[in-house]
């Protein structure tokens, strides 16, 4: 009796396996509850699972199903390093989606490059992520995100044009992704002439920058650019605030996280301008999806990410179908050559080549800043006397 | 011949680890395989510092971060070949623990937690902020990993090269740890002052322990660095320093299989609980919270205590002989009779206003038997203490033997030949009869710490012939029957037998004893005057504190009186009897029926 | 000049922060040598219950978002008192749990233990209100009270105002009051105190209810600062820790004062170099430690041979 009730669990089992096996894998590998960046890793994935589920209902890829394995690395790069390893060696994933943290994104990227499979950031930003491997044969690494390079330059362009002084200073937080960006401001603000007059520096959890400020201040800087998450930046402008300092001051996407709104309070919030690619009424595709999530979930902190998301998972969706395959090289190939692809953030003709694994530039890129509690277009006499030549690179 | 479980079980346990490496293909359980290994090694030097010496630090996640950080930038930065940098990381971590031990020496409990959690995030900050040389949370890539020939390691080869060097470890600790460093170890962490009595040099041991845990965690650093081929400062925090002192406390300090048990466990737990992070972050809290517990003596101290139950053939401790010959000090360190054996003079304490210590001057002469006597409050322990070095005196002098040992240490002078006991027992309640004996012949193993560590046949030697003169010791005092019973467990008068048997493996020339009566029964007081008659037998001189005055008249051949802090008068036990001073301050009047002496103030 | 009076100012509030975790330190420590190394989670804790409170007391669900006009002086009196008993609770759970079973037993096993307990309390935090920061604007407004060109928040001046009140009425309760005079007693010789009737155990207990709710206190205190996140605490608690150290960890008065010198000392360093800030605190409660390891005005401890 027993015997054979172990006999058939056993093959029921095997059969399960055999045909669970047959599913597509996508891993995922972000901060979803580690701090700064979980509300990005959240989002991201309730868009990526929105995209898989749009992609099954047409039939899957390949005739299979697509599943999503999801891991949260906490913010961490041992986590996240460990996760990498899970998903490429142990659930053998086709692609990765992720992560959310530039530093655990630098930890890892030699996993996936040496063991062939294929990555697209969907909201780590730092320009080495993609840049790393520019000079191999085979670059793993793609990017569907505001890549800091591209978000500098549109910010930089705004600066110098808004300066009277030409005084601009710098301020960032300690972390890979502050730091990284100073440098890429740094060296944008070169190539139209300019050194920065101030360069400073705080703790990701830091509450009160005056002392940072009052430097910023005794350098006669008139416009401030402003590299750091969202917690951080709102505590930066109660700073401002304090000391009755208030600067232009231009930031990164990461002021589209609620929490910058939130804390710094809805007046506060509108003396920050920043670069933003799409937001949940830019289009109509976009406002379905934000309404589709928000139905499900109930909350969705950054739509940004979801759409980014979201964009990632088709781009990889169509590549598999082209390359007609889940071999990991045959894909990234096929990465390179996918055209016309429909996404929320816009229609992806060509985004990838063996030199550019950006899907998104600084053409898709705009002003934007908090109005009444919402993300509203920015636009100024500034903004509308920027040409594409200022847009430097 | 005995032969333990370990040399059998060890061998099957390398071949079946050798063998899984080879039949797992898949990298993520070889990832997680090689992480329990890296885990162990720096678990198993943290024991030493943690489980035997008993300084628990907050703040190894430094030392970790010295090794990995040396063997980035060694290798990044400056080209290094990756075996030399691997080696150094070690030796920087090793020095960086030197760095470590000093202000934590100074200071315990919650301030020593406090040191070394201050410790561990200086050096945190250090490689976040110091980002010219560190790089801060970008981090160093490129670090290039170990390689044979061309290849770099595999994932394989690491796990293999992982196993080879936890087994080193395993045998390095056990070597050292079971014999003497590992008792001096504990003897620190139990009973700081008669470790420093019986010739422990506490602060020695302290660092030693400090610079032992730092290599191990510096190597373990090194290992995660180069095998990522990446480091960032995200990879030290205060979490780290926490969960290498669970590594510790979960396994089970204080034993050799604690660390690896620990490793095992909470490796397993991390990376299979890691796709539901709400439940591992409740597993490990519940961990934390119950598991010591549940096992106060952590998980080795679980497993043994069933097995014993189950296997009890296993766990039987080498046997004890019933018949031994009869100890004996050496020739050289018999002196002669009737020399002066310690002169002090003048020797003065004041504590604020109480002065314990009044100008003293006392001489012992070898092969005497003399006592100190004198109400409570007079400064008897006090001159002792001074006498054996663990308090210095504010003004006068010792010599002892021809030597001027007032500005040495206890455990100085205890090699130059003074022994003693301890009126409020120290022992080391923890470890076996035997052991605690072994301790007190510390000064006399001088194998040094290579040896030891490595196990080198001499010494092995030392440590066969160490036991076997400890024996000897034993059945001298009628303790041989008890050798493997545990020091905590005796009945009090057989404890401080015992406490005296640890002085005279010693090797004193002049033996202090601080109230050696004190809570044994008439019967008992009657065996201890035999006692110490066999011990001035044997040549040792003896100094002693008592208020049982029967003892005190039967046994000595001199006497010193103190009275406030002064001495106030000396002589044959019957000189002292008669004298007026001496009656008066302390003896009470002769009855005239009995012509028995009732003491006045003397306490039972 | 103006910077300088921004950081006394900003110092002595933060300042007011780590005393009075510092003296829920000191409490415990004093009656049962034991102290909580979980203590930043209960300022979290504090800090949490109050968010919620003051959101459904707006009828907002305990994850919605507040605004400034959200937050009144009455709800955060509300959430005040709900914190502070949800703490008392919570602190007679982590004596029973983690305290008790290992109170004089060799080793660190309590320091594990207590740690545990704070891990889970925060995995609960996380599971109930998710990773992101919780704002809490402050009940006295946003505005900014300019002095000069320095200036500080109102909430600023409440907490300094708070922990001065609770020191002194804590100081006054242990020095005049009949069970102020019985937790000292319990302080000196548990033994001697159960021996004249003392109920050592209720002691205990009070003692480590008072600590939570100090912690929880100084958590809702803090969020409309700094805002209220899980990750908040360890930092706190560990800065507190160290002025307690540097304080005298079994002296109350010492453990005020060292929070008030951190506070400020933390301010100072960060004025001139922020990078710097932590490492020098670190090292300098290593250089103090080293000259006087009991703490500025602690106690040294004689082993009597």
């Amino acid at each position: 009796m027993k015997l054979s009730r172990v006999l058939f669990a056993s093959v029921a089992l095997a059969l399960s396996a055999a045909v669970f096996s047959q599913d597509i894998k996508i891993g995922y590998n972000s901060d979803q509850s580690g701090g700064g960046a979980a509300e990005h890793g959240l989002s991201g994935r309730f868009g990526v699972e929105a995209a898989i589920e749009d992609i099954n209902k047409a039939g899957g890829l390949l005739g299979r199903k697509v599943v999503l394995v999801n891991r949260d690395d906490q913010g961490q790069p041992p986590k996240s390093i460990q996760n990498m390893n899970e998903l490429i060696d142990s659930e053998k994933v086709v692609a990765v989606i992720g992560p959310t943290n530039t530093g655990n994104a630098l930890a890892w990227l030699h996993l996936p490059q040496q063991k062939k499979i294929p990555v697209i950031s969907h909201v780590a930003t730092g320009t080495d992520i993609t840049k790393r491997y520019e000079k191999e044969p085979k670059n793993y690494i793609f990017r569907v995100s505001m890549v800091d390079r591209e978000q500098v330059a549109l910010l930089v362009a705004y600066a110098v044009k808004a300066s009277k002084t030409k005084k601009i200073a710098m301020i960032a937080d300690s972390t890979g992704y502050g730091q990284g960006g100073i440098k890429d401001v740094t060296e944008i603000l070169k190539l139209h002439g300019l050194t920065p007059v101030a360069n400073e520096k705080f703790q990701p959890k830091d509450t009160d920058m005056t002392s940072q400020l009052s430097k910023v201040k005794n350098s006669g800087a008139d416009v401030l650019i402003v590299y750091a998450l969202a917690d951080a930046n709102a505590h930066l402008m109660k700073s401002m605030e304090k000391m009755n300092f208030f600067p232009v001051t231009v930031g990164s996407w990461a002021n589209l996280a609620s929490p910058f709104v939130n804390i710094a309070g809805r007046k506060l919030a509108e003396n920050l301008i920043f670069a933003a690619s799409v937001t949940e009424s830019s289009n109509d595709r976009a406002k379905a999806l934000n309404a589709r999530i928000l139905a499900k979930e109930k909350n969705l902190p950054i739509f940004v990410t979801a759409a980014q998301g979201y964009d990632s998972m088709m781009l990889l969706a169509a590549a598999i179908r082209k390359a007609n395959s889940t071999n990991g090289e045959q894909v990234r190939d096929a990465l390179e050559a996918v055209d016309g692809v429909q996404g929320i953030i816009k229609t992806y003709n060509k985004p990838f080549s063996k030199t550019n694994h950006e899907g998104l530039g600084v053409g898709d890129f705009r002003l934007a800043k908090w109005k009444d509690g919402k993300v509203v277009d920015f636009q100024d006499v500034v903004t509308k006397s920027i040409t594409p030549a200022d847009l430097k690179k | 011949m005995f032969r333990q479980p370990h040399t059998y079980a060890l061998p099957a346990a390398v071949v079946l680890l050798v063998a899984a490496t080879f039949f797992i293909g898949n990298d993520f359980y070889l990832k997680v395989m090689f992480m329990t290994g890296v885990f162990y090694i720096a678990a198993a030097g943290f024991n030493v510092l943690v489980g035997y010496a008993g300084q628990k630090s907050l703040g190894h996640a430094g030392l970790y971060a010295a090794g990995a950080y040396t063997a980035a930038l060694l290798t990044a930065k400056l080209g290094w070949n990756p075996w030399i940098a691997f080696v150094a990381a070690g030796a920087v971590a090793g020095l960086c623990g030197i760095v470590i031990a000093l202000p934590s020496l100074r200071v315990r409990g919650p301030s020593l937690a406090m040191v070394t959690i201050g410790f561990g995030i200086v050096v945190e900050k250090i490689v976040t902020e110091w980002s010219d040389v560190f790089a801060g949370q970008a981090g160093i890539h490129g670090v290039a990993p170990l390689s044979l020939g061309a290849a770099p390691f595999g994932m394989r080869e690491w796990v293999l090269f992982v196993v080879a060097l936890g087994l080193a470890t395993h045998l390095l600790m056990r070597s050292l740890l079971h014999g003497k460093y590992g008792r001096a170890f504990l003897a620190v962490h139990t009973a700081e002052v008669a470790a420093e009595s019986v010739g422990v040099s506490v602060y020695r041991f302290k660092v030693l322990a400090f610079i032992v845990s730092a290599v191990f965690c510096g190597f373990a650093g090194a290992l995660v660095a180069q095998q990522n081929q990446y480091i960032n400062s995200d990879f030290i925090n205060f979490g780290l320093s926490i969960f290498f002192l669970l590594l510790v406390l979960f396994g089970g300090g204080g034993s050799i299989y604690g660390p690896l048990l620990g490793a095992i466990v909470l490796t397993l737990v991390d990376a299979f609980l890691a796709r539901w992070p709400g439940l591992q972050h409740f597993v490990y809290g519940a961990l934390l919270l119950f598991a010591l517990y549940v096992m106060p003596d952590g998980l080795a101290g679980a497993v043994r205590a069933a097995g014993r139950k189950l296997f009890p053939k296993l766990h039987e401790k080498e046997p004890i002989p019933t018949a031994v010959a009869e100890w004996q000090l050496q020739r050289s360190e018999q002196l002669p009779k009737e020399a002066p054996l310690l002169e002090a003079k003048g020797l003065y304490k004041a504590y604020g206003g109480v002065v314990p210590t009044n100008d003293v001057s006392i001489a012992v002469k070898t092969g005497h038997v003399h006592s100190l006597i004198g109400p409570n409050g007079a400064g008897k322990t006090t001159l002792l203490n001074i006498l054996s070095g663990i308090v210095p005196p504010d003004r006068g002098s010792t010599a002892f033997n021809g030597v001027d040992i007032t500005e040495l240490k206890a455990n100085e002078i205890c090699a130059l030949g003074i022994g003693r006991t301890f009126q409020n027992l120290k022992l080391f309640t923890d470890m076996t009869v035997l052991d605690n004996v072994l301790v007190g012949l510390h000064p006399h193993l001088d194998v040094g710490f290579w040896p030891c560590m490595l196990g080198l046949p001499l010494a092995r030697r030392q440590e066969r012939e160490a036991r076997a003169e400890a024996l000897r010791i034993l059945a001298f005092l009628g303790l041989l029957d008890k050798a493997n019973d545990i020091a905590g467990d005796l009945p009090y008068g057989v404890q401080r037998r015992l406490e005296l048997a640890r002085a005279l493996a010693t090797h004193p020339k002049l033996l202090l004893l601080d109230e050696p009566a004190a809570g044994l029964n008439p019967q008992e007081t009657h065996e201890l005057i035999g006692v110490i008659a066999r011990i001035r037998d044997k040549g040792i001189t003896v100094l002693l504190i008592e208020h049982h005055m029967d003892l005190v008249m039967a046994v000595s051949d001199h006497v010193f009186v103190l009275d406030y802090g002064a001495k106030i008068a000396e002589g044959t036990p019957a000189q002292v009897q008669a004298n007026p001073r001496v009656i008066a301050a302390y003896l009470g009047e002769e009855t005239a029926e009995t012509g028995v002496v009732s003491p006045l103030s003397a306490v039972a | 000049m103006e910077a300088l009076l921004q950081a006394v100012l900003s110092g002595l509030a933060i300042g007011g922060i780590y005393a009075l975790v510092a003296l829920g330190f000191n409490i415990t420590y004093n009656t049962t040598k034991t102290l909580n190394f979980g203590q930043g989670e209960f300022l979290v804790a504090g800090a949490f219950i109050a968010v919620a409170t003051v959101l459904l007391l707006s009828g907002k669900g305990y994850r919605g978002v507040l605004q400034p006009e959200d937050v009144t002086v009455f709800r955060y009196l509300v959430g005040f008192v709900a914190a502070v008993v949800v703490l008392g609770a919570l602190g007679v759970l982590l004596y029973y749990t983690a305290v008790r079973p290992f109170v004089g037993a060799v080793g660190l096993a309590w320091v594990m233990s207590t740690i545990g307990f704070g891990i889970i309390v925060q995995a609960t935090a996380l599971g109930v209100w998710g990773p992101a920061p919780l704002a809490m604007p402050s009940p006295l407004g946003n505005d900014v009270i300019r002095f000069g060109s320095a200036g500080i928040l109102p909430q600023e001046i409440l907490i300094f105002v708070v922990a001065v009140v609770v020191m002194v009425a804590l100081d006054f309760t242990l020095r005049r009051t009949k069970i102020g005079k019985a937790v000292r007693a319990v302080a000196h010789n548990k033994g001697a105190a159960a021996l004249m009737g003392i109920n050592v155990p209720m002691i205990v207990i009070l003692a480590f209810v008072v600590s939570s709710c100090l912690a929880g206190l100084g958590g809702l205190l803090v969020a409309p600062i700094t805002t209220a996140s899980v990750f908040m605490g360890l930092v706190l608690a560990l800065k507190a820790f160290s002025a307690a150290i540097i304080g005298g960890l079994d002296n109350p008065r010492g453990c005020i004062l060292g929070g008030f010198l951190l506070g400020l000392i933390e301010s100072l360093i960060g004025l001139w170099h922020a990078e710097l800030r932590e490492i020098s605190i670190f090292v300098l409660i290593i250089v103090v430690l080293v000259f006087k390891p009991e703490g500025l005005l602690g106690r040294r401890i004689v082993e009597k041979v």
